[in-house]
């Protein structure tokens, strides 16, 4: 009986959608409205990898705030830059990570790029310089070019400092003779993040700068009417609710991404209520249920144990209603979340590293106190602006479907 | 190496469908799949090698084993092994 209840329901369904998968975060479209001239740019300094790949290897800046579209941009890039390359018969691989992704580690980049051309290539056993001799051999004897997008490029400056970057920019001077085989694009918000660098190394990166304005509210409407076409079925999103949402994105520093993922919740609260049409509402409603300062991108970027150890914590905010909660309360939560996930929990130490980086992403607050007349140490764990079940029900949606 | 000599070892039988499987494997994690150890792992490779059924690719300390692409005994190796996965994932 229940299940035909269902199936009814089921049949009944409609959905204010044509195809919403234009809406992710991971979509990058064919046209990038009002990106035309910095598209052009990226094209112009990459141009010889198409005439004489050998003979040169370029470095980019890509720098803009949240949601300026650098991502898509260089993504954009890559895919028109590698079906030119196709049809010119040359051997050139696009290569974008995301080095937050790979908490920053040269090592784990490179391993990245390699597993580009070997999948199985064994995760142990060598050093970052033995996997970029490995990379710089396999695009020797492949006659291939690689244009590596080193995105969130301040989280390898940060962990790594000069050394890689060095290495990264400086490959070609220990190959005398040899083809250019590696190009980089670095993308970062600002240039503040590489003044850490040493003065060669900043110098040997800073020629080729693209700076992303921020979008205006008329640019954020061009480019929300043109995903609304892509991802939604006609007449379905009136022209004032993508003025609104483009209204909203504005006030989050024109943040495109955070307006597009509006766009998306707005579509979902519509089909909730079973809605022919996207009200400004649904978009009102869409914005409230947005976690105010961080964004469920920034939460997908997370590596698992990271998510498990703040669904762990969200959690126990949740249950006790307390105000903070201690390091050791939290990694008994985590304890149990990794049990829930048949995951092995990691080891304190690895917490720790987990806490200094959620601190650093702004997703937590850390104070660590002295006890009078103790003398251990205790660190309390806040989630200052997040609230807990928003953090929890997040989190729960993105593991899962990563474990799908 | 006759024939009946390449396939009568139950190992060689295991690194060859391992490798069908995954395309390209280094030595260790071979014999990590086959739970044996390192050196008898390398001495059947060593012999799949000299048939020509199989070739490596050496990076640094690493040495990666994949099919031979241009051995016609690889080829029908590898056919053998698909038709007859397939076929026992079809008899009940």
């Amino acid at each position: 009986m229940h299940i035909l209840f269902e199936v009814s329901q089921m049949s009944q369904y409609r959905s204010v959608f044509r195809d919403e998968t234009k809406l992710d975060i991971n979509y990058v479209p064919h046209r990038l409205p009002h990106r035309d001239r910095e598209l052009r740019l990226l094209m112009e300094f990459f141009s010889f990898a198409l005439q004489a790949p050998d003979r040169m290897a370029q470095r980019v800046l890509v720098t803009g705030d949240v949601g300026t579209g650098k991502t898509a941009l260089s993504q954009r890039f890559g895919a028109d830059i590698t079906r030119e390359a196709v049809k010119r018969a040359v051997n050139l691989r696009y290569v974008h990570v995301n080095c937050r992704e790979y908490r920053g580690s040269l090592f784990l980049i490179l391993q990245h790029v390699v597993s580009t051309f070997h999948p199985n290539f064994p995760k142990r056993g060598y050093s970052a310089e033995e996997l970029l001799r490995t990379l710089m051999q396999i695009l020797d004897e492949e006659d291939a070019h690689v244009i590596l997008t080193l995105d969130e490029f301040d989280s390898l400056v940060e962990r790594e400092g000069s050394e890689a970057v060095y290495k990264l920019t400086r490959l070609q001077e220990t190959r005398q003779n040899k083809p250019q085989r590696l190009s980089l694009i670095c993308i970062l918000r600002n240039l503040n993040a590489i003044s850490q660098l040493d003065p060669s190394t900043r110098s040997t990166l800073q020629s080729n700068i693209i700076n992303l304005e921020k979008y205006s509210d008329p640019q954020l409407n061009d480019i929300l009417n043109d995903r609304v076409t892509l991802a939604y079925k006609p007449a379905t999103v009136p022209e004032e609710t993508i003025s609104l949402i483009a209204e909203l994105a504005r006030s989050e520093n024109g943040n495109a991404r955070f307006g597009i993922e509006l766009l998306w919740r707005a579509g979902k609260y519509a089909n909730a209520e079973n809605l022919e049409t996207v009200t400004p509402e649904c978009a009102r409603k869409a914005v409230s249920s947005i976690i105010p300062t961080i964004r469920k991108a920034d939460l997908t970027m997370l590596g698992l144990h990271e998510k498990l150890f703040l669904l762990g914590t969200a959690r126990l905010f949740k249950q006790t209603q307390k105000v903070s909660v201690t390091l050791t309360e939290a990694e008994q939560a985590y304890t149990i979340i990794c049990e829930e996930h048949n995951t092995k929990p990691n080891t304190h130490t690895q917490l720790w590293k987990y806490l200094q980086s959620l601190t650093n992403a702004g997703i937590i607050k850390t104070e660590v106190t002295t006890a009078t007349g103790s003398r251990g140490r205790t660190t309390h764990i806040q989630l200052p602006t997040i609230p807990a079940h928003e953090l929890e029900k997040e989190l729960t949606v993105i593991l899962e479907k990563q474990e799908t | 190496m006759k024939v009946e000599d390449v396939f009568s070892s139950r190992i060689r039988m295991k690194i060859l469908r391992i490798l069908n499987r995954m395309g390209e494997l280094n030595v260790s994690d071979i014999a990590r799949r086959l739970g044996i150890n390192y050196e008898t792992t390398s001495q059947h490779l060593k012999i799949l090698e000299d048939e020509g059924i199989l070739q490596h690719k050496v990076f640094g300390r690493i040495r990666l084993f994949r099919f031979n692409d241009h051995s016609p005994k690889a080829k029908a190796i590898q056919n053998l092994i698909e038709v007859w996965e397939q076929t026992e994932k079809k008899t009940p």
